[in-house]
């Protein structure tokens, strides 16, 4: 298993860029996929999986597991996982702080969970599983969200934190998730940074999102927004340069978008390591 | 305080159901016009995730109905067979059962034929790499044993049969297409879908070749499969076939049924 130096700065690997990363080989510290997209037993996408892996350190990022489902781990979904990550030996394994599936339906989206501590005692247990399963610890990532629920009683943040300290397992902190919700429920995201522990910080998510009568949407289809960067900015300040990641999934621009957005990450991380040694 | 059984229930049931009896609002903070408006961002993310990922494993059924008409045929089969796995490459696999029964794709008869070569392209584009084998071996097996020769095959090879000629129809719609869009509707075709290394091949089979494939993929012999071809078709040609299925690395290996 690689894993990945702190300054490390990647991008989300699509499917219409694969041959053009192979071709150009830019310099980048990782590629990350979704999981899901290579559950399968052989053909194309696989293979390019296994060129982009001889090349870059790979993350698995999974958007499927259903985490926080109250009624059950999906035992089949977690197999598929596994056969992926002993096959890929990945630096990073992440999935999300949501529910997706109740009985037999599968909604195939990050839907929010209340943060009580049922849930927490829910994850701690399916966290405990999936990386006893794995053999290896996991990332849990903030997800944005578009309704608030009235029972909770702490902070995604919080939660997080708390179901690292407990599980072991490190926090991927996504930059715009924590700026759409801020935006959407009212609340300053600088303050929630003070939640977590820099040390559970494995990586950091950056995307763009897009505003519809007045509320944010995660689309990962755009640009970094400047409030985005300037949390950034803040984050890397706060938790130390982190392997950090450009996300990209609808509308996705010409490759040199990516890349140029994965070098103003990079410059960022490095001037705060900078100004904060001088 | 609710448990989170009933809080997700509750959840599900307005994400699928609008109108539904459930009451998630109880759960949420803010008035019900903004909870409204806001479960209505989720629903469109349910309904695209579903939509985009039918659009993948039937690119050439969108493209015939349209991209409009597809998203209303992936809607009304979403609310019929909603996903129930994480994994969205299984999303689909009634699809032509449903497409044949719905009403208004009536005006195209070869529509679920189509649909379901196209479920045999995906799940072929996903399938085991077949491996390189030694085929010196097949030709030392006695000539007495011959006719219990039975193929493996390179997992995703299938056979569609259909009254229409949907190998064709599939091909004109690839991307790399070249030459005539011209189709003969009273061509009856039975196509074959075939991994050759990476890439998914559809080809158009006459009735004796189908008819051997068909028994040898259902695991017969290779006599019975040539008896089937041959009644099929008496001028079935079984050198001629199998010296393509081997160039291309279709059959992939063999064994001998020691019950022959």
């Amino acid at each position: 298993m690689k894993t990945l130096p702190t300054f490390a700065v990647g991008i989300g690997l699509r499917q219409p860029h694969y041959r053009e990363v192979f071709e150009r080989a830019p310099a980048l510290g990782f590629l990350e996929v979704h999981s899901e997209n290579f559950f399968l037993d052989g053909g194309a996408s696989m293979h390019a999986l296994e060129r982009a892996r001889a090349a870059y350190p790979i993350s698995l990022h999974g958007v499927g597991l259903s985490l926080g489902s109250a009624d059950a781990l999906a035992n089949v979904h977690l197999a598929k996982l596994k056969r992926l990550v002993d096959r890929v030996e990945p630096a990073l394994v992440s999935e999300h702080l949501s529910w997706g599936s109740l009985g037999a339906r599968h909604f195939n989206d990050l839907l929010p969970m209340p943060h009580t501590r049922e849930v927490l005692a829910l994850l701690t247990e399916r966290v405990d599983r999936v990386q006893s399963t794995l053999k290896r610890s996991i990332l849990i990532e903030n997800v944005s969200a578009y309704v608030e629920f009235r029972d909770s009683d702490m902070n995604d943040t919080a939660l997080l934190d708390e179901l690292a300290r407990r599980t072991g397992c490190g926090i991927l902190f996504d930059v715009n998730n924590l700026y759409v919700n801020a935006v959407n429920f009212g609340f300053d995201p600088r303050a929630r940074l003070a939640e977590l522990s820099p040390a559970a910080i494995g990586e950091m998510h950056l995307a763009g999102h897009t505003s519809v009568d007045g509320c944010l949407i995660d689309t990962h289809g755009a640009r970094v927004c400047s409030e985005v960067w300037a949390l950034f900015e803040e984050a890397c300040r706060r938790f130390g340069p982190k392997p950090t990641l450009i996300e990209w999934d609808t509308d996705l621009p010409a490759l040199d978008v990516l890349l140029g957005e994965a070098a103003s990450a990079a410059a960022m991380a490095r001037r705060t390591v900078e100004v904060s040694h001088a | 305080m609710p448990e989170l059984l009933d809080i997700q229930r509750d959840f599900a049931s307005s994400l699928h159901d609008v109108g539904a009896a459930a009451h998630p609002e109880r759960w949420l903070m803010g008035d019900e016009f903004l909870v409204e408006q806001r479960l209505a961002i989720y629903r469109a993310n349910v309904t695209a995730a579903a939509t985009k990922a039918l659009g993948a494993a039937y690119p050439v059924v969108r493209q015939v109905v349209g991209e409009a008409f597809f998203d209303g045929l992936a809607r009304a089969y979403q609310r019929l067979v909603p996903s129930t796995s994480g994994d969205l490459f299984d999303y689909g696999a009634a699809f032509a059962g449903f497409v044949a029964e719905f009403p208004h794709t009536q005006s195209l008869p070869y529509l679920a034929d189509l649909a379901r070569l196209e479920w045999q392209v995906h799940r072929a584009y996903g399938a085991e790499d077949a491996q390189p084998w030694d085929r010196q071996g097949l030709a030392q097996v006695a000539p007495a044993r011959q006719s219990a020769i039975c193929f493996a095959w390179a997992a995703g090879t299938a056979i569609v049969d259909s009254h229409f000629p949907i190998a064709r129809v599939w091909l004109i719609h690839q991307a790399d297409f070249e030459g005539e869009f011209n189709v003969d509707w009273s061509v009856r075709e039975r196509a074959l879908v075939a991994r050759e290394g990476f890439r998914v091949v559809v080809s158009a089979l006459d009735a004796g070749d189908a008819a051997f494939v068909a028994s040898s993929l259902g695991g017969a012999a290779l006599g019975a499969s040539t008896e089937m071809a041959l009644a099929a078709d008496p001028g079935f040609d079984l050198g001629h076939l199998l010296g393509r299925l081997m160039t291309s690395n279709v059959i992939c290996g063999f064994s001998i049924n020691r019950d022959e």
